[in-house]
C-alpha cells in the first residue's frame, strides 16, 4: 500500500534574510515531511532555522527582512513557496493552526478572549467558543471567554491559543516552543493537551523547540536541525537510545540531566559556535566542531542518506559517547589563573558561612488603585526563612513564578530590604549577582573592561593594575582578552553571560547570586555556563546561591536545594537526597514534570 | 472604571487649582498696576489709591488670594477693565465661537492625521508623497499658512470668504446654544449653514494642520510597532485579510500613544487659535485676549487664561477616559 501523502511536505528549502551584515542564510536546503496525525519534534538552537521553517509554511516571514526562498513547502498538497498572498492567506484560515511562544504576546490585549476565538473559527456562536474553550481543559470557559487575556494565567492563554489553533479543524498544528515561557508543572500540562488533542483528532503537529525533553515528552518522530538543515531523523527511541549524528550526540550529552550523571563543572559540552550565518557553508556545516571531522567532512555538504534513519553525516554513528573536551580546557585555564594569585584572594575565613539569613519576611504593599483607593492587603511574598550558604558552598533555591525564590535572593544580596529578620554576609565584598538577561544587565555603551574596572575601582585597586586584574578575570570565565574592549552587542549570548561572571569575580566577593542565569542560553551554552560556574567556585573559594526553576540545572551545581511555594519552604535536603527520594508531595510533582530526555 | 473616573476627576480638581495659584502669582509678580491701568495713567494719586482699594489690591497677599479664591468658585472673574462688562459675560459671548472653531478644527486634524496615519502604514508613493508634503506643510507657521490659504482661495479662486463667521448681510440665527452651525441646523435656515460652513473652512484647516500632522505621525509609528508584534502574527495565522489585522487587530493597540499626543495637542491648538483668530477677524476669545493684552486688562486677561487651562484640563481627562476605553489593561489602574 502507498504511504498516504504527507501533510506538510518540505523539500531542500531555502531561505534568505537581509542582515546587517549581509544575507543571512537561515535555512540552507531542510527537508522534512510529516504524515497526516504525526506527532513530530523539530529540536535546534538558537540560528538552526527551526522557527523560520514553520514561519515559511505558514507564509508569515517578516517582508521587512525581506525574505527570498526557493524550494518546496506543499502543506496538504498546496504549494507555500511563491503563492499568492491571498492563496497563502486562505491556506491559513483552514489547513494551518499555529501556536506561538508567549502566550501574553501572542493573544490581542485590547480584545476579549472569546472574540479572538471566535475569529479564528470564522465566527461561532457564545456557546460554540465556550465549547472550543472547554476543550482545552479550560473550566468556566463562559467566563473565560468574556476575559483579557491579562486576566489569565500563562497557562490558560496557552490553553486559548490552543483553542484558537484548532478553531478551524486544521490538518496541520504549528507549535513554536509552546511551553518555553510556562512554569514546569504548567509546561508538563500544556504538551499533554497539545498531544492529546492532536492524536484525538488526527490533526499532525509539528513541535518546533530547543529542548529534546520537550520533543521526547509528546513526539512519535524527532528531527534535529543544525545550521539551517536537518541532520538527523528518527523516532524519539532511536534519537535517545543513541544519535547517529555527532551534533545530537552532543546536544544530548550537554543537556543536565535530573539523574545527577553528571555533576560539579563536568557537563559535557559543545565547543565553538554555529557557522557564520552570512558566509556559505561548504562540506559539513558541524564540521569544525565535531570530534569525529575529518578531512573527508571539509568538501561535500553530506546529503541525508539512511542509516536505520536519516542522518547527514560523513561517518554516521563513529561517535558513541561525547569526550569532555571543553570542559577540561575551561579547567585548564581556570587552574591557570587561580595560579596567578586569583586564588590568592579567597573570601572570607572557610568556617565563617558566606550568607546566614534568619526569619526573613518579605511583603509588599496592596496595589493603591489611584488617588482616593485604598491600599489592596499587603502580599506576602516572602513568609519567614531561615537559609545558610556554608562558604564555599553552593545552595540552589527552586520554585515555580510566584514561589518568592527571586524576592529571597534579592534580599540575602541586599538588593531588596526585608520587611523583618536579618541577613549576615562574610566579611569582604558585597555578594555579585549574575542575571538571567546578561543583554540586559550590562549597559550597553560601556565596554567589558569597562564594565569590569568600575568594580576594581569601587574597591581602590590603582589604575594601572586594573589591565591585569581584567586579564585574568576574563581568562578565568574563557573570553578571549580583546573581549575587554567590545561592548554587550558586539558578544554572542553566551559570551554576554560570562562578560557579566567576569564582573562578578574581577574582585572575588564570598557569594555569588545568581538569578536564572542560564535559562535563556542555548542548551549547550548553559552546559558551559554552569560548568564555569561550579570550576570557578572550586578555584576562587565563592559559595553560590543559584535561584532557577530548572530542577536539572539545580541538579548540576548545588550541594543542597531548597523548593519553595508560595513563599515558604517547602522541602529542603542534600541535592541527590532530595531528588532520590523527595519527602514532599509537591517536590514530587515538580521532579515528575520535567521533561527528560532518557529513552524510556 | 468608576474608580479610575473619580480618580481622574480628583486630579482634574487638583490640576486646576494649580492653574488657579499660577494665575494668581502671575497677576502678583507682574510689574503692572491694574488700579492705574482701569482709571487711566493721568488720573491723580488719591483716585489710584480708591480704586486700589475697591479692587482689593491694598490688602495682604494671603487675603487677596483668599478673596480670588473665593471669586473664581462663585464664577465671578470681576469686571473687564476695557468692556466694563462683568468678564464671565465676555467670555459667554466670545467662547461660542471658538468652541465651534475648535471643534471643526479638532474634527478635521482627528478626521486628517487618522487617514493619513493607516495611508502611511500601507507604504507606496501615494503614502510617501502625502507624507513629504505634509510635514513640510507642518513646518509652515500657522500666521503664514492662514495668510496663504486667504490668498489663494479667497483673492485668486474667491470660492471662501477669508474673515468672520458669517457674511455681514445675514442675520444671525437666534439660538439656544451660541454655536451658530448648530442653531441654524435647529432652526432649519439650511442657506445660512451653509454661509457658516464656507467661513469656517479657512480657519479650520490652518489650525487642524499641525496636529494633525502631529496625529498622522504618532499613529503611524506605533502602527509600525504595533504590527511587528507577536499578536499580529497570531492575527495573520487565523487568515484574517490585512485590512483586517490593521483595523481590527493593530489600530485599537495603537490608539494609547495617539490619544496622549492628540491630548498635548488641544494645548497647542488653544494657543493656535489666539493667531488664527487674528488673521481671519475671528470673534473669539482669541480676538478678545489680544485686545485686553492691549490694554492691560487684567480681569479680562487672567478670566480667559483661566477658561482657556479649564478647558485644556477638562479636554484631557476626556482623553484619559478614552484611553481607558481603548485599552483594558489600564481600567484597574
Amino acid at each position: 500500500m502507498k504511504p498516504p501523502a504527507p501533510i506538510l511536505d518540505v523539500r531542500d528549502l531555502r531561505v534568505t534574510f537581509s542582515g546587517r551584515g549581509g544575507r543571512i542564510n537561515a535555512l540552507r536546503g531542510m527537508s522534512l515531511q510529516i504524515q497526516p496525525g504525526e506527532v513530530v519534534g523539530l529540536v535546534g538552537e538558537s540560528g538552526s532555522g527551526k522557527s523560520v521553517l514553520g514561519l515559511t509554511a505558514l507564509g508569515l516571514l517578516a517582508a521587512a527582512s525581506d525574505p527570498q526562498v526557493t524550494g518546496s513547502v506543499q502543506l496538504d498538497g498546496f504549494e507555500m513557496v511563491g503563492a499568492s498572498p491571498e492563496g497563502a492567506r486562505q491556506r491559513r484560515g483552514t489547513a494551518i493552526g499555529a501556536v506561538f511562544q508567549d502566550p501574553m504576546g501572542s493573544l490581542n490585549p485590547v480584545m476579549k478572549i472569546g472574540r479572538q476565538v471566535a475569529e479564528s473559527a470564522g465566527g461561532a456562536s457564545d456557546e460554540e467558543v465556550a465549547a472550543m474553550l472547554e476543550a482545552t481543559g479550560i473550566r468556566g470557559p463562559a467566563a473565560v471567554a468574556r476575559c483579557f487575556p491579562h486576566e489569565l494565567s500563562g497557562g490558560m492563554r496557552q490553553r486559548v491559543m490552543i483553542a484558537m489553533a484548532l478553531a478551524r479543524h486544521p490538518k496541520l498544528i504549528i507549535a513554536d516552543e509552546p511551553t518555553t515561557a510556562l512554569d514546569v508543572t504548567v509546561q508538563a500540562k500544556v504538551l499533554d493537551l497539545l498531544a492529546t488533542t492532536a492524536r484525538e483528532r488526527g490533526v499532525a503537529l509539528l513541535l518546533v523547540t530547543h529542548d529534546l525533553g520537550v520533543a521526547a515528552r509528546i513526539c512519535d518522530r524527532i528531527a534535529v536541525a543544525y545550521a539551517g538543515r536537518i541532520v538527523e531523523q528518527g523516532t524519539t527511541e532511536e534519537i535517545l537510545d543513541g544519535p547517529r549524528h555527532p551534533y545530537a550526540l552532543g546536544l544530548l550529552a550537554s543537556r543536565p540531566r535530573l539523574d545527577g550523571a553528571v555533576r560539579g563543572g563536568l557537563l559535557p559540552t559543545l565547543p565553538g559556535s554555529a557557522p557564520d550565518p552570512t558566509s556559505s557553508v561548504v562540506g559539513c556545516a558541524f564540521a569544525s566542531r565535531c570530534p569525529a571531522a575529518d578531512g573527508a567532512c571539509l568538501t561535500p555538504v553530506p546529503e541525508a542518506h539512511e542509516d536505520g534513519r536519516l542522518v547527514a553525516c560523513h561517518h554516521p554513528g563513529e561517535l558513541t559517547t561525547w569526550p569532555d573536551r571543553a570542559a577540561q580546557v575551561i579547567k585548564a585555564a581556570v587552574a591557570e589563573s587561580a595560579a596567578d594569585g586569583l586564588a590568592a584572594r579567597k573570601a572570607g575565613d572557610p568556617r565563617t558561612p558566606a550568607v546566614v539569613a534568619t526569619g526573613l519576611v518579605r511583603e509588599f504593599d496592596g496595589r493603591r488603585s489611584g488617588m482616593l483607593g485604598r491600599r489592596g492587603p499587603a502580599l506576602r511574598a516572602v513568609g519567614g526563612i531561615d537559609l545558610t550558604v556554608p562558604a564555599g558552598g553552593s545552595v540552589a533555591i527552586v520554585g515555580e513564578s510566584g514561589s518568592g525564590k527571586s524576592t529571597l535572593l534579592r534580599m540575602i544580596v541586599g538588593l531588596l530590604e526585608p520587611t523583618e529578620g536579618t541577613v549576615r554576609l562574610a566579611p569582604g565584598p558585597s555578594p555579585q549577582m549574575v542575571f538571567q538577561d546578561a543583554g540586559a544587565s550590562l549597559t550597553p555603551w560601556m565596554s567589558v573592561g569597562e564594565h569590569l574596572a568600575e568594580r576594581l575601582a569601587a574597591v581602590g585597586m590603582p589604575k594601572r593594575e586594573h589591565a591585569a586584574a581584567i586579564d585574568r578575570a576574563l581568562h578565568a570565565v574563557g573570553l578571549p582578552v580583546d573581549a575587554a574592549a567590545r561592548r554587550p552587542a558586539q558578544l554572542s549570548g553566551g559570551q554576554r553571560q560570562r562578560a557579566a561572571i567576569a564582573r562578578a569575580i574581577v574582585v572575588p566577593p564570598p557569594l555569588i547570586a545568581c538569578d536564572e542565569p542560564v535559562s535563556a542560553l542555548d542548551v549547550s551554552l548553559a552546559a558551559q555556563v554552569l560548568n564555569l560556574l561550579c570550576d570557578l567556585r572550586q578555584q576562587l573559594g565563592l559559595a553560590l546561591l543559584f535561584v532557577t526553576h530548572d530542577l536539572a540545572a539545580a541538579r548540576a551545581v548545588a550541594d543542597e536545594v531548597v523548593v519553595m511555594q508560595g513563599g515558604l519552604v517547602i522541602e529542603r535536603a542534600p541535592t541527590d537526597q532530595l531528588f532520590t527520594a523527595p519527602s514532599h508531595d509537591y517536590t514530587r510533582e515538580l521532579i515528575a514534570a520535567v521533561p527528560e530526555a532518557v529513552a524510556a | 472604571m468608576t474608580r479610575l473616573f473619580l480618580n481622574r476627576a480628583l486630579a482634574m480638581v487638583a490640576v486646576l487649582f494649580g492653574l488657579a495659584v499660577a494665575v494668581f502669582v502671575l497677576q502678583v509678580v507682574i510689574p503692572t498696576d491694574p488700579a492705574r491701568a482701569m482709571v487711566g495713567s493721568n488720573a491723580p494719586e488719591e483716585v489710584v489709591a480708591q480704586a486700589r482699594a475697591d479692587l482689593g489690591y491694598d490688602q495682604p497677599i494671603p487675603a487677596q488670594f483668599a478673596a480670588y479664591l473665593g471669586r473664581i468658585t462663585r464664577g465671578d472673574l470681576q469686571h473687564s477693565l476695557h468692556t466694563h462688562n462683568p468678564v464671565s459675560d465676555d467670555l459667554g459671548r466670545f467662547a461660542p465661537a471658538t468652541i465651534e472653531l475648535g471643534f471643526y478644527a479638532a474634527l478635521i486634524a482627528g478626521a486628517l492625521g487618522l487617514g493619513l496615519g493607516l495611508l502611511l502604514v500601507g507604504g507606496g508613493l501615494v503614502g510617501r508623497v502625502a507624507r513629504v508634503v505634509l510635514v513640510g506643510w507642518a513646518a509652515v507657521p500657522a500666521f503664514l499658512t492662514g495668510m496663504l490659504l486667504i490668498v489663494v482661495f479667497y483673492s485668486w479662486l474667491h470660492v471662501l470668504p477669508g474673515s468672520g463667521r458669517v457674511d455681514d448681510d445675514l442675520l444671525l440665527p437666534d439660538g439656544p446654544t451660541g454655536l451658530l452651525t448648530v442653531d441654524a441646523l435647529l432652526t432649519g435656515q439650511f442657506a445660512l449653514l451653509g454661509n457658516l460652513i464656507s467661513h469656517l473652512v479657512l480657519p479650520a484647516v490652518t489650525l487642524a494642520l499641525l496636529p494633525a500632522v502631529a496625529i498622522a505621525r504618532t499613529l503611524h509609528a506605533s502602527l509600525e510597532q504595533v504590527m511587528g508584534e507577536d499578536y499580529i502574527r497570531t492575527a495573520r495565522s487565523k487568515g484574517l485579510r490585512e485590512r483586517t489585522v490593521l483595523l481590527r487587530h493593530a489600530l485599537r493597540n495603537a490608539a494609547g500613544p495617539t490619544l496622549t499626543m492628540a491630548g498635548l495637542l488641544v494645548g497647542l491648538m488653544l494657543g493656535g487659535v489666539v493667531v488664527v483668530e487674528q488673521i481671519f477677524s475671528w470673534p473669539g476669545l482669541g480676538l478678545y485676549v489680544t485686545q485686553s493684552i492691549a490694554y492691560s486688562d487684567f480681569p479680562a486677561i487672567t478670566g480667559t487664561t483661566l477658561a482657556l487651562g479649564a478647558a485644556y484640563v477638562v479636554i484631557n481627562f476626556w482623553v484619559d477616559v478614552a484611553q481607558a476605553v481603548a485599552d483594558p489593561r489600564l481600567r484597574s489602574a
